[in-house]
């Protein structure tokens, strides 16, 4: 880069910060002269600052190498209501609908970008990784969480076997990874090649896997925890429903999308707002997976049509901006006090699972002879974990009401390290990798004026 | 019902009509106002079918202010501008005395008529509603042009550009007049009160800093998704800010519109992205304000709509004669030229759904209520009339004036 244009940048990133500091002052002033907001207009406002500070705060940080994710999340972490109190609880909970919509759309584009084609030439990596990867976070967090225990408040009354079944439900949670990270970082990046398309098909084939795990091992555990339960094999049958009517739901769902692509291919942001809120409801309503649901559908329209390319898009024209607010959302979300008073244990499990994630994808790379590329870097699209995670953790505590809260809140601050420093890590390695697009991103000012 | 499924349900509603009001007519996408879904809005509103009940209007609240800040966003970046050609001085001064003549016109005989008709109102609810009434009555639809010109295969001539340059410009007094209206009675919870008069103040001036802000960040190497991200931002926080003030929404984005187009080299590339958000933003945002039309607002509603519309048709023969003294080719269409400026449509009904929002009750249910009438009157008098000027003035040929053109998509 040569030093006019250096300067250039220089300038255009300073003024990005003025005018983030601007914005910041505006809604600071704004909410000390009206205290008190009637209604939810404020959650207009509060969406617009987000939208704001996260795409400036992302920009700001791309010199250093951070991945825009996380300057979404630390735009978040600092509007918060635990840093500058620009947004409060309650405004925070008026946002879930966004959340529930680009859940919807990372579901969707996530199975859309996976090819079929590509993974049945990975298949055999892709088995071994998830075998090794589940495996050895089951036994390993297991340990790490029974041996940890002094450490940890709830669990230091708890007597042995009540302590492993709490582990093995820690363990069952460690398993997870975050498909909305994975996506949030190869949007970014444009990349493309064998790191790129082995995470993103590990990410999404891991969250069925591991909706089957956390059914199972609570079956396990509920003896443990609770001497009075026994192992019921109810909870399979309703697993099995869900599993199946999930994926039956999503291949009708892909295929009514793909044909309505081919037929009509318009108006389709109400086509994707009706996915994201209409059809969450009504798979929630009947008990499916939103997720597996969508994915499955993403999926069918990439690989049983020719409309995958067009579908995608479509998906990234809306979901860049709602991305944005999404992963804000999460960072103001984020519990700083809690992080700041379970910060050892919780890193004590974020190194121990990162370990775990990194041997266990070295050994997997050595049985399935995968190529050097992925030997060196496939653990480093694992470590994330978000909203997954978190809901996951919400059934946990659901089902063990006696370590439910605590469990919940160790769970937070722990996703709160890996779902900061997940996304540096996957950037760096797609960086590294030379699988991040070199191709110039289409600047707004570079574009050519329609004609008049 | 989830507010958030309804909503979904009615913009699905409105996107299957707009399909296939498109498909049948081709060259026009429904009526000019898109009245015709705020009608739509009435049957299922709670006042009709109920399928749409006043809590969740209650709800949509948020949504409303979101749909009509972003139009008028929209309105404020196209401002003097007509198919990107900077409206000429002289248009640009009719514009503004057409909609200062209306509106007075309409404000200045609602004045009388609440008087007379004893509405029972207070000093500043009469004021209040004789204002918003002038507001929502003085625009033009910046469609309507348009919408004949393709619809008969108009030549562009002189009146044809003038009477869309007209429509171009004339928004701009009657948004003013709002952020006045809304000073009239400003928020209760600011822990500085502020005087009346600074009120508007602090709407035009936040929307131009927040336009200023803006358009800054568009000027460097910004990647398109992110000027989304800036577009959307911005106006939401100005919409947010405004609410949380209490100020005129409908301003605030307007202004800021105009504040970016001025202070941005891109003003064409903008309008082409936010452009095509236009319709798909106003279709649900007109079933709501018909649902929340309430015709039972005030006895006197009848006869208020009536002086309303019956002012604001006098203001445009009047604005038409104007034109007749200095155009050859409005003379040549005759005096009841200024009829062809009849065509409301969203704006005005925007500004009634912002009243109706800022002063539920008689004030904004009357508002409301007379800015849809008015589209309705508009819409049968504006285009036939417009249709009949244009074919006088020689820019519409004979053999197609009575067949319109359904191979040409609507701008």
């Amino acid at each position: 880069m040569g030093t006019a244009q250096a300067l250039r940048a220089t300038s255009t990133r300073f003024s990005h910060a003025v005018l983030l500091g601007a914005f910041a002052a505006i809604v600071f002033y704004v909410t000390r002269l009206v205290p008190e907001t009637h209604g939810e207009s404020w959650t207009i406002a509060a969406i617009g600052f987000l939208l704001l500070a996260g795409t400036l705060t992302s920009e700001l940080m791309s010199p250093i190498g951070l991945p825009h994710l996380t300057g979404y999340l630390i735009a978040g972490i600092a509007s918060g209501p635990h840093v500058l109190r620009f947004l409060d609880e309650s405004t925070l909970k008026s946002l879930s609908p966004v959340n529930t919509l680009a859940l919807s759309l990372i579901a969707l584009a996530g199975g859309a970008e996976l090819d079929l084609g590509a993974l049945r030439k990975g298949a055999k990596g892709l088995f071994w990784a998830l075998l090794v990867q589940t495996c050895a976070a089951l036994v390993v967090m297991t340990a790490v969480f029974y041996i940890a225990r002094p450490m940890i408040p709830f669990a230091r009354s708890l007597t042995p076997s009540a302590a492993l079944g709490v582990a093995l439900c820690w363990a069952a949670i460690s398993v997870t990874r975050s498909p909305s990270a994975t996506l949030g970082i190869l949007a970014q990046t444009r990349a493309s090649g064998a790191l790129a398309t082995f995470t993103l098909a590990f990410v999404m084939v891991s969250d069925v896997v591991v909706v089957i795990l956390v059914a199972t091992v609570i079956g396990v555990a509920r003896p443990l925890i609770d001497p009075g339960a026994t192992f019921s094999a109810g909870a399979f049958v309703r697993l099995g429903h869900d599993l199946f009517g999930s994926v039956a739901i999503g291949t009708a769902l892909g295929l009514v999308i793909a044909a309505y692509l081919r037929l009509v291919n318009r108006q389709m942001l109400v086509v994707l707002l009706l996915l994201g809120f209409g059809v969450t409801s009504v798979l929630d309503y009947l008990q499916f997976d939103s997720l597996l649901t969508f994915m499955v559908a993403g999926l069918i329209v990439r690989n049983m049509s020719e409309q995958g390319h067009k579908f995608i898009g479509y998906i990234e024209q809306t979901a860049t901006v709602v991305y944005v607010v999404f992963f804000a959302t999460a960072g103001a979300d984020l519990d700083v006090p809690l992080l700041r008073a379970l910060w050892p244990v919780a890193l004590l499990f974020f190194a121990s699972r990162a370990l775990t994630t990194w041997a266990a994808a070295r050994t997997a790379s050595h049985l399935a002879s995968d190529p050097p590329l992925l030997r060196r870097w496939a653990a480093s699209g694992l470590v994330s974990q978000a909203g997954l995670t978190l809901g996951l953790t919400v059934v946990v505590a659901r089902e063990f009401p006696s370590i439910g809260t605590p469990f919940r809140a160790l769970a937070i601050a722990t996703v709160a390290l890996n779902e900061i420093f997940g996304p540096v890590l996957f950037k760096i390695a797609l960086d590294r990798s030379r699988e991040t697009s070199r191709e110039p991103v289409a600047s707004f000012a570079s574009m050519r004026p329609p004609p008049p | 019902m989830n507010a958030v499924l309804l909503l979904i349900g009615l913009l699905v509603l409105s996107s299957l009509g707009s399909l296939l009001m498109t498909r049948r007519s081709g060259g026009g996408a429904g009526l000019t106002s898109g009245v015709e879904y705020a009608a739509l809005g009435f049957v299922l509103g709670p006042q009709a079918l109920g399928l749409v009940g006043a809590k969740d209007l209650t709800a949509f609240e948020p949504v409303v202010q979101v749909a009509i800040g972003w139009l008028a966003f929209a309105v404020g970046l196209d401002f003097g501008f007509s198919d990107d050609r900077r409206v000429r001085g002289g248009s640009f001064a009719l514009g503004s005395m057409s909609a200062g003549v209306t509106g007075g016109g309409v404000a200045v005989a609602t004045w009388f008529a609440t008087r007379w008709l004893k509405a029972g109102l207070t000093g500043t609810e009469r004021v209040l509603l004789s204002g918003a009434l002038g507001a929502a009555c003085s625009e033009t639809s910046r469609r309507a042009a348009r919408w004949v010109a393709d619809r008969y295969r108009v030549r562009a001539g002189p009146l044809t550009r003038s009477l869309d340059e007209l429509a171009h410009v004339d928004s701009l007094l009657p948004l003013v007049a709002v952020a006045v209206l809304f000073a009239l009675d400003p928020s209760r919870d600011v822990v500085c009160p502020m005087p009346l008069w600074q009120w508007p103040a602090v709407t035009v001036g936040s929307a131009i800093l927040l336009g200023a802000g803006a358009a800054l960040l568009l000027r460097s190497e910004i990647a398109t998704e992110d000027a989304w991200g800036v577009l959307f931002g911005v106006s939401l926080l100005a919409i947010g800010v405004a609410a949380r003030l209490a100020l005129a929404t409908l301003t605030t984005t307007f202004f800021m519109g105009i504040a970016v187009a001025a202070l941005s080299s891109h003003r064409r590339e903008l309008r082409a992205m936010v452009g095509p958000t236009e319709r798909p933003v106003l279709l649900p945002a007109l079933l709501l304000a018909g649902a929340r039309l309430d015709f039972r607002a005030t006895p006197a509603l009848p006869w208020l709509a009536a002086v309303a519309i019956g002012a604001r048709v006098a203001a445009k023969i009047l604005v038409g004669c104007v034109l007749c003294a200095g155009s050859r080719s409005a003379r040549k269409a005759g005096v009841l030229v200024g009829l062809s400026l009849m065509s409301s449509g969203s704006l005005a009904i925007c500004v009634g759904l912002a009243f109706a929002l800022r002063f539920p009750g008689t004030v904004g249910d009357t508002v409301l209520a007379v800015a849809v009438l008015s589209a309705i009157v508009g819409e049968l008098l504006g285009p036939a009339r417009l249709r009949r000027s244009l074919l006088a003035a020689g820019e519409i040929e004979e053999a197609t004036a009575h067949t319109s053109a359904p191979d040409k998509a609507l701008v």
